[in-house]
């Protein structure tokens, strides 16, 4: 029996929206842990190199100063094989303060420990450490690269030669940071062999893992708390060095240890979206039907681990194409592993194709949007697969509709307001629509109220309110009746909080636990001869607000509470689980994008401002549509954010991150960000998952940027292959 | 941060006292306490000069504005004398940090702030400024918003600040206050050019107490403004920035006040610029004629030649929007 959709679907608050703007909400660091001492880790000053001595003469003698732990002094730790999968598959992670080897700028090389922040964080400076500096190796495009991936299809090199249409062009792409708002904090507290962490993390067992694989213990030992996190963009994915030593200090002193990441620190040892190289081949006829495709992928990856990320599958599935050649090779670099961030891989494959598309719409004098229209895929081209949905098409012709597309005029720099030159551009976007395994619980008492559980995220998306709607409109409960709990590794199993594939996999798996507890209710009433809805048919039964009733027979029924009563119940209770399908693949699964932009560009002052944006999703069902406008504003300002501002610059002589703070790391302001509005087109997808979403913050990332280049080249006439888009590159 | 000793004064003679024993004065606090915090500065002695009497904006005999040491930038920025007889001003303030930052930070202190140079402010780089002798890592390191102007082989620190360059425009004097007496020196003379000696950024001497900025009075009617270019919207420093007040009289323009900001070690007086306009009729070809030697002596970096060409167009464009004429 399905029930009413009565939350799902509505734009409701966020649940714990008053306990965050009243500062209520804890955060790692916020939790108040009795006898915690405060840990600041010491950074390498060098990229590469041996650390030759440590001498913390000085720091050691400072006022409330408890110890300072580096390799020295720090006893050798198991580091055992993490077996989960997000820890890069080729290399081994960084041992934090087990060896003198220094892998990159900013690495951990000791952790002070001290009474209170500011004696740890004072004695940290005063830590001496003498290194044999080597150089490092950090030049993308001329460092030697690992063994490619590669995919191919049909012949792409002949193909290539006989279009009569051709292009090739390099796109390259900056190293960006996530920066989140609240920073990599963990407090740890040992008693005997048990740790508990109140960590920052978008995966509770990604803490929890790690840390058992690094100290040698259970996974059970390990208990990991994250009932808040402020915002994470992929960074939390990942167990970083600093969690170990946190626990490192606390194990060695005995006592709880806090430990918060500087912002500068937030550049140093954790991971960035890498910088890309992306050579691409195009050959199309002259009506711009593309014909072949050849990807030359270079991006960067730490020395001492392969990060790889879907960077392919863009080139593969966007468009209609017999020949694609594609050849992805990562270029180890003395650098931190870099790490998944928003839309990632799909965001810089997006940027160089997206730009390309327009490339050759120019070349072929084809409209932009028609182009994408005119290489529309029947089936996904790589397995022979059909689409679950792909809604590609309605997301163009609603985005040129809304956008008012038509008035635009074909000729690059036609339009000017005073100083200013104004263009439109375009871009197509798609995210693969991740689900994984998940499990959930729910517990309904007496008094018509529930709590649903699951070791889950909410790293900004409202997983709180998204899951307590789904669990209100299954258990027919109002909102507030339902406490949706998550955060805590005793838990039910939850996936990464990341890959937009919480709402597919938790949210099915919730529904699955509601529908259990539904059911039984409505099996103990059928077969209650005191029940009005004794001998009803189960599957004609609904609840409302608590009350169950026969669908057309809504005097006939009665509530949870009296239910429960008279069965001398004091509650039900039942676990869920989401198993996405295994076996052989029937359908290719995907959510699209279409997102358009207006920049005015002073071309004399070389600035560009975007003047307003639309996205248009294809992201099946949309469970909370205010919830889903915070996503898609947050996608498209990060996508300002990637095209124009943000670049991690690293310093050639010794790695050095040259703009390790957010005065020299730009990030939008509040003056970047113009009218951003987001649609989102009709449809589920009953394929993808029982709640019918194809997950929607990652999605709303992608395309961004390349409709932002294109829309600048559109005012300018200038064509710039290189993000971000700054001022030199305009004059 | 390293250990200090924290004094609050109310009056000058206190806090003249403790300057001269060596104490460091603290209005605002939104330079100093940033470079505490990441080592750069470290202070034996905060003096809190907060509460000394000198929060003033006052119109000087014979035109002129007095503005007080420790008046806001904020409230300086929205004080009618400044607003109507100084745009310049007004604007370069509120085109500088953030609000909140305005509601600190001090005058006085805004035109005493140190350089964003990355490398100052990193204290595990080489940097002259910080560590004298230590060697220059921005020259050969990375160096987009760097100076092209008054640069030396030992610094090529960009001066940060708005109103300073506003200030050197409009040829205003810095009035000091020390044990031995007032002095009084124009901006222009008192923040220096690194030279071989970039660890000195003012004409300051121990203990000495900045107590006043003073715009002299220019010829009426005077059309001011400010326009800075950076990557983003708000809450950055300038790429290139430009302060125009200009004096036309009969369509003729008698007085020009010319000055630049994000290119130079100090905010940059563009004299050459000045002279090709005094005497001009305003009009498009004129203000692109001046601007041309905007940039007269710079001396590129590795990331930062795209600002010769930058300047100027700035400086044109705001020698167009003051200026008019177009």
């Amino acid at each position: 029996m399905t029930q009413p959709r009565v939350s799902m679907g509505s734009g409701r608050p966020r649940v714990e929206g008053r306990l965050k703007v009243t500062g209520a909400a804890r955060y790692a660091a916020d939790h108040q842990v009795g006898d915690v001492l405060y840990a600041v880790i010491v950074d390498s000053t060098i990229g590469r190199g041996r650390i030759t001595d440590v001498d913390t003469s000085v720091a050691v003698t400072l006022p409330g100063v408890r110890a300072v732990i580096s390799h020295r002094n720090a006893p050798r730790l198991p580091y055992l094989a993490n077996p989960l999968p997000n820890n890069p598959a080729q290399g081994e992670r960084l041992h934090a303060l087990q060896d003198d080897r220094v892998h990159f700028f900013g690495q951990p090389v000791a952790v002070v420990v001290a009474g209170t922040l500011e004696q740890a964080q004072h004695a940290a400076t005063l830590v001496r450490i003498g290194y044999d500096a080597e150089t490092p190796s950090l030049d993308l495009a001329s460092a030697p690269a690992n063994e490619p991936i590669t995919y191919a299809r049909g012949d792409a090199g002949q193909a290539l030669l006989d279009a009569p249409v051709r292009l090739d062009v390099t796109y390259r792409t900056a190293r960006n940071h996530h920066n989140p708002m609240e920073p990599h904090a963990v407090i740890a507290r040992w008693e005997g062999d048990q740790l508990t962490v109140w960590d920052k993390t978008q995966w509770i067992f990604a803490a929890q893992f790690e840390l058992a694989a690094v100290f040698g213990i259970p996974q059970a030992s390990v208990r990991v708390l994250s009932p808040y996190v402020g915002g994470g963009f992929g960074t939390s994915l990942r167990c970083w060095p600093h969690a170990p030593i946190a626990a490192l200090a606390a194990r060695e002193l005995g006592r709880p240890v806090k430990l918060v990441l500087s912002r500068r620190q937030m550049y140093f040892g954790t991971g960035f979206r890498p910088s890309y190289e992306y050579r691409l081949r195009i050959g199309a006829d002259r009506t711009g039907r593309l014909r072949a495709m050849t990807h030359d992928i270079r991006a960067e990856t730490s020395r001492y681990e392969n990060f790889v990320e879907s960077i392919l599958a863009t080139g593969q599935v966007l468009y209609s194409l017999p020949h694609v050649s594609q050849h992805y090779a990562t270029v180890p670099l003395d650098v931190c592993t870099p790490q998944y961030m928003r839309g990632p891989g799909y965001a810089n494959a997006a940027y160089a194709i997206e730009s390309a598309m327009d490339e050759v719409a120019y070349r072929v004098g084809v409209d932009p949007v028609e182009l994408r229209h005119r290489n529309e895929p029947t089936e996904d081209e790589s397995t022979g697969l059909p689409f679950s949905t792909r809604r590609l098409r309605e997301c163009l012709l609603a985005g040129a509709r809304e956008f008012g597309w038509s008035e635009r005029p074909r000729a690059p720099r036609s339009t000017r307001d005073g100083d200013w030159l104004i263009g439109t551009g375009m871009a197509a976007g798609v995210y693969d629509t991740a689900r994984y395994p998940a499990q959930s619980r729910a517990r309904l008492d007496a008094d018509g109220t529930a709590v649903v559980e699951a070791a889950t995220s909410d790293m900004g998306p409202g997983t709180y309110t998204s899951m307590t709607q789904v669990a209100a409109d299954v258990l027919g409960l109002d909102m507030d009746r339902v406490r949706f709990r998550l955060g805590d590794s005793l838990m039910p199993f939850a996936p990464p909080h990341g890959g937009s594939a919480t709402m597919a996999s938790v949210g099915s798996a919730v529904k699955d636990a509601c529908d259990g507890i539904r059911r039984q209710a409505v099996t103990l009433a059928v077969r209650d001869p005191r029940s009005p809805l004794y001998g009803a048919d189960p599957g004609k039964v609904v609840v409302r607000r608590g009350r169950l009733s026969v669908r057309d027979q809504p005097a006939r029924g009665e509530t949870y509470r009296r239910l429960l009563d008279r069965a001398g119940r004091d509650h039900l209770e039942a676990a869920g689980s989401f198993e996405p399908p295994t076996g052989e693949a029937r359908y290719s699964f995907y959510g699209y994008a279409a997102t358009f932009a207006e920049v005015a560009v002073d071309a004399r002052l070389g600035i560009v401002r975007v003047r307003r944006m639309l996205g248009v999703y294809d992201a099946g069902r949309i469970i909370n549509p205010v919830l889903a406008d915070s996503q898609a504003i947050g996608g498209m300002v990060g996508g300002i954010g990637t095209a124009l501002l943000e670049h991690t610059v690293t310093d050639p002589r010794d790695g050095r991150i040259a703009n390790a703070n957010l005065a020299d790391y730009l990030v939008p302001v509040n003056a970047d960000v113009p009218a951003l509005r987001a649609i989102y087109v009709r449809g589920e997808d009953p394929e993808a998952d029982p709640l019918g979403v194809k997950g929607l913050g990652e999605l709303v990332h992608v395309g961004v940027a390349p409709a932002i280049a294109n829309a600048v080249f559109h005012a300018t006439g200038r064509r710039v292959r290189e993000l971000p888009i700054t001022a030199e590159m305009l004059q | 941060m390293y250990p200090f000793a924290y004094t609050k004064v109310t009056e000058v003679r206190a806090a003249l006292a403790a300057g001269a024993r060596g104490g460091r004065y603290l209005a605002g606090g939104t330079t100093l306490v940033d470079l505490m915090r990441e080592t750069v500065e470290r202070p034996g002695e905060l003096v809190d000069i907060e509460a000394l009497p000198l929060r003033t904006i006052q119109a000087l005999p014979g035109g002129g504005l007095r503005l007080g040491a420790l008046v806001r930038m904020s409230d300086a920025a929205r004080h009618p004398l400044v607003r109507t007889a100084y745009p310049v001003v007004s604007e370069a303030l509120e085109l500088s940090a953030s609000p909140q930052l305005r509601n600190m930070a001090s005058l006085g202190g805004n035109i005493l702030q140190r350089t964003r140079c990355g490398y100052f402010r990193d204290v595990s780089a080489a940097c002259n400024k910080r560590e004298p002798g230590t060697g220059c890592a921005a020259r050969d390191g990375f160096n987009r918003t760097h100076a092209i102007l008054g640069t030396s082989a030992a610094c090529v620190a960009t001066h940060p600040s708005d109103l300073a360059v506003a200030l050197c425009a409009l040829g205003a004097v810095v009035r000091l206050l020390g044990q031995a007496g007032t002095r009084q020196v124009p901006i222009g003379e008192f923040i220096l050019e690194p030279g071989g000696t970039p660890q000195r950024e003012h004409d300051l001497r121990p203990g000495e107490l900045v107590t006043a900025i003073d715009i002299p009075p220019h010829p009426r009617p005077l059309t001011s403004g400010y326009l800075k270019v950076r990557d983003r919207q708000s809450y950055e420093f300038a790429l290139t920035s430009a302060a125009v007040a200009l004096h036309i009289d009969n369509g003729v323009i008698r007085e020009a006040n010319v000055a630049a900001g994000g290119v130079g070690t100090v905010p940059w007086k563009l004299n050459g610029v000045e002279r090709a306009l005094v005497g001009q009729r305003p009009s498009a070809g004129l203000w692109e004629r001046a601007a041309s030697r905007a940039a007269e002596g710079a001396q590129p970096l590795r990331h930062n030649a795209f600002k010769l060409d930058l300047l100027k167009r700035t400086v044109a464009r705001q020698l167009r929007v003051v200026g008019g004429g177009r």
